[in-house]
């Protein structure tokens, strides 16, 4: 295919822009996403005990709903619950009060407070996958991120069509340690391409779909979305209260009930997640279960029932839902991985950290492009994307594996740390980030890259030391009792941890043999193997 | 540059709202069915109008074709729908 010059250097320039602007974000969004794949094996990781300790059941999610809607009448309109087991091993509500902030309540805290108990690492990373942890408009910005990278990937491809056939799977290391990079940048962009696609739709679906719905309205949908979105959204149709009081059906019949409807649907497996119930103990009350069938693609399905007697109002259920239901689960399913079995999970985590390696290997390009081959002093430009690249991107290695390390430290009782959990993880987590990015302000590029890879290698080694120390749950004995979760977490740490020594080997080696006059280059190392070579000689 | 860029943010938006509208409202059954699929669809159409934008030879030329195209869209649909043929 032949392409002319004028539209593949805009597609270049684009390919460019676009990739500086939002290289950082998408570095931090896939190092994150990579983890957040692994959340419910994370959520047992995260709480101390979980494994030995008893799992809640139904009877204590019943025991926490009546006291729930008992003490807060607002419950009463619409409460949330999650079902205790699997992911969350303690059941919990969360209602909206007179203000519309959510509440949540457990056992332990029926009067209920402002955060989702017992998830703050797992929180903490997810919301660094989809804010870059800036509070309100990072939700936004990342989503406008996600429309870039779409324009990124396109352009990407476009530029490298021409030559496509020839170079996809020429991987030359030699010399030309910039070729290599560009080989190692496009081969893993245009192979991991599809799905690149579809995180850069469904990642600006899942940020920005209320906000496009609301433009879009008026112009396309005649200003009757907001009618339409309840049917295509949710199961139970909307329902208004009766005004007449009816006791509700327990919640071990209506778990039993969605379990039968799903069978008889020809579902071999149906389970109970979380559920939406409305207008409780009212006559018209009505419950949404929803649960997962393994085997499916968007395994998320829900049950409506009448909450009294346990009758079917509506299903939304794999093989059998409207195209709204298939297409958002399908979604939901294909960005964040839950489909098939642990193998597509482990997929996930490779493309999601080759993703980062894109970005970061994008950056480095940049600054190697612009190299000035006859002065070892290098622009400003270069030094500061050098030193971005390395304190952002390095440094968001370090400080989400200080913030693994601080969940576990948190909740030692050696240590004695007080105060809220979810507090701490935090300022080890940004704390850490900006000594990292200031490091890599003040160093020679080079060195600080080296610097902060090594601490990077060290943090990950050290998470499953945490967790053994603090919990006694060592990855030989979690192995050996098949607890897969911890073990998958602290080997996946470990795994990080050699990752990132090998690239500050590979890094010290480029500073010491690679081409001299570069960022990454650097004169003492260089200076320090002659003497010692002239020595040997 | 930015002629180009902007147009694929203001007008692109535009064109990619009337083209995923009318296929949303021509495709058989009612258009509350195609919801969730329409969002997801125009994400990805105003991506690649995005990238056409940029294959303009200068920004004009981009706001004049989307511009022009988000006009003839937005129009047939909203002619389709004020007429009833489509619902």
């Amino acid at each position: 295919m032949k392409l002319k010059s004028n539209t593949l250097r805009t597609f270049t320039s684009v390919h460019t822009w676009v990739g500086l602007v939002a290289g950082f974000a998408l570095f931090v969004a896939f190092y994150a996403g990579a983890i957040t794949v692994f959340h419910h094996d994370l959520q047992a990781w995260q709480t101390p005990h979980a494994a030995q300790s008893a799992e809640q059941g139904l009877a204590d999610a019943q025991r926490l709903l009546d006291e729930t809607l008992a003490r807060h009448p607002r419950a009463r309109e619409h409460v949330g619950m999650v079902f205790p087991g699997g992911e969350y091993p303690q059941a919990a509500s969360y209602w909206q009060d007179a203000n519309g902030q959510w509440r949540y309540a457990t056992l332990d805290n029926l009067d209920g407070g402002d955060k989702m108990p017992g998830g703050a690492l797992s929180e903490l990373v997810n919301e660094l996958h989809y804010t870059v942890g800036i509070p309100v408009a990072g939700r936004y910005l990342m989503g406008i991120i996600s429309l870039l990278y779409g324009l990124a990937l396109i352009s990407g491809l476009v530029i490298h069509l021409p030559k496509l056939a020839d170079d996809l799977f020429a991987l030359r290391p030699g010399r030309n340690l910039k070729r290599f990079w560009q080989d190692a940048h496009n081969v893993i962009g245009v192979l991991s391409l599809p799905m690149h696609l579809m995180f850069a739709v469904t990642g600006a679906l899942l940020s920005l779909a209320m906000v496009v719905l609301l433009a879009l309205n008026p112009l396309a949908y005649r200003g009757e979305l907001m009618t339409a979105l309840g049917p295509a959204m949710d199961t139970a149709p909307a329902s208004s209260a009766a005004g007449r009081a009816l006791p509700m059906g327990s919640l071990a019949m209506l778990h039993a009930r969605a379990i039968e409807v799903a069978r008889a649907q020809g579902l071999a497996s149906f389970e109970p997640a979380y559920f939406k119930l409305a207008h409780a103990g009212d006559a018209n009350a009505t419950i949404e279960i929803s649960g997962e069938s393994p085997g499916s693609l968007g395994p998320v399905g829900a049950v409506a029932l009448n909450a009294n007697t346990g009758a079917v109002l509506a299903t939304q259920l794999p093989g059998s839902r409207d195209a709204n239901h298939a297409t958002l689960a399908s979604a939901y399913a294909l960005h964040f991985g839950e489909y098939g079995n642990a193998w597509v999970q482990v997929l996930y985590f490779v493309l999601g950290i080759g993703g980062a390696f894109l970005f970061y290997s994008g950056n480095l390009l940049w600054v190697e492009s612009r190299r000035k081959r006859r002065q070892a002093e290098q622009g400003r430009a270069q030094l500061g994307m050098a030193r971005a690249t390395v304190g952002v991107c390095i440094g968001v290695c370090v400080a989400i594996s200080m913030a693994f390390i601080a969940t576990q430290l948190a909740q030692w009782p050696a240590l004695r740390i007080g105060g809220d959990i979810e507090v701490t993880i935090r300022i080890a987590c940004f704390v850490s980030w900006a000594l990292c990015a200031l490091w890599a302000a003040l160093r020679p590029p080079v060195r600080a890259a080296q610097e902060l890879l090594w601490a990077a290698a060290i943090t990950t080694a050290m998470v499953p030391l945490a967790h053994g120390v603090v919990t006694g749950a060592w990855p030989w004995l979690t192995a050996m009792q098949g607890q897969w979760s911890l073990f998958s977490i602290d080997a996946g740490a470990l795994a990080m941890a050699f990752g990132f020594g090998w690239l500050a080997r590979a890094t010290a080696r480029r500073a010491r043999d690679g081409e001299p006059n570069s960022v990454w280059a650097d004169p003492r190392a260089r200076a320090a193997q002659a003497a010692a070579s002239l020595v040997t000689d | 540059m930015w002629g180009r860029a902007t147009a694929a943010a203001i007008p692109g938006f535009l064109l990619s709202a009337g083209v995923t509208g009318l296929a949303c409202w021509l495709l058989p059954g009612p258009w509350q069915s195609t919801l969730v699929a329409g969002i997801v669809a125009f994400f990805a159409v105003w991506i690649a109008v995005m990238a056409l934008a940029f294959q303009c030879r200068n920004g004009k030329r981009a706001w004049a074709w989307l511009g022009g195209g988000a006009a003839v869209s937005l129009a047939t649909l909203w002619l389709l729908q004020t007429l009833q043929w489509v619902r």
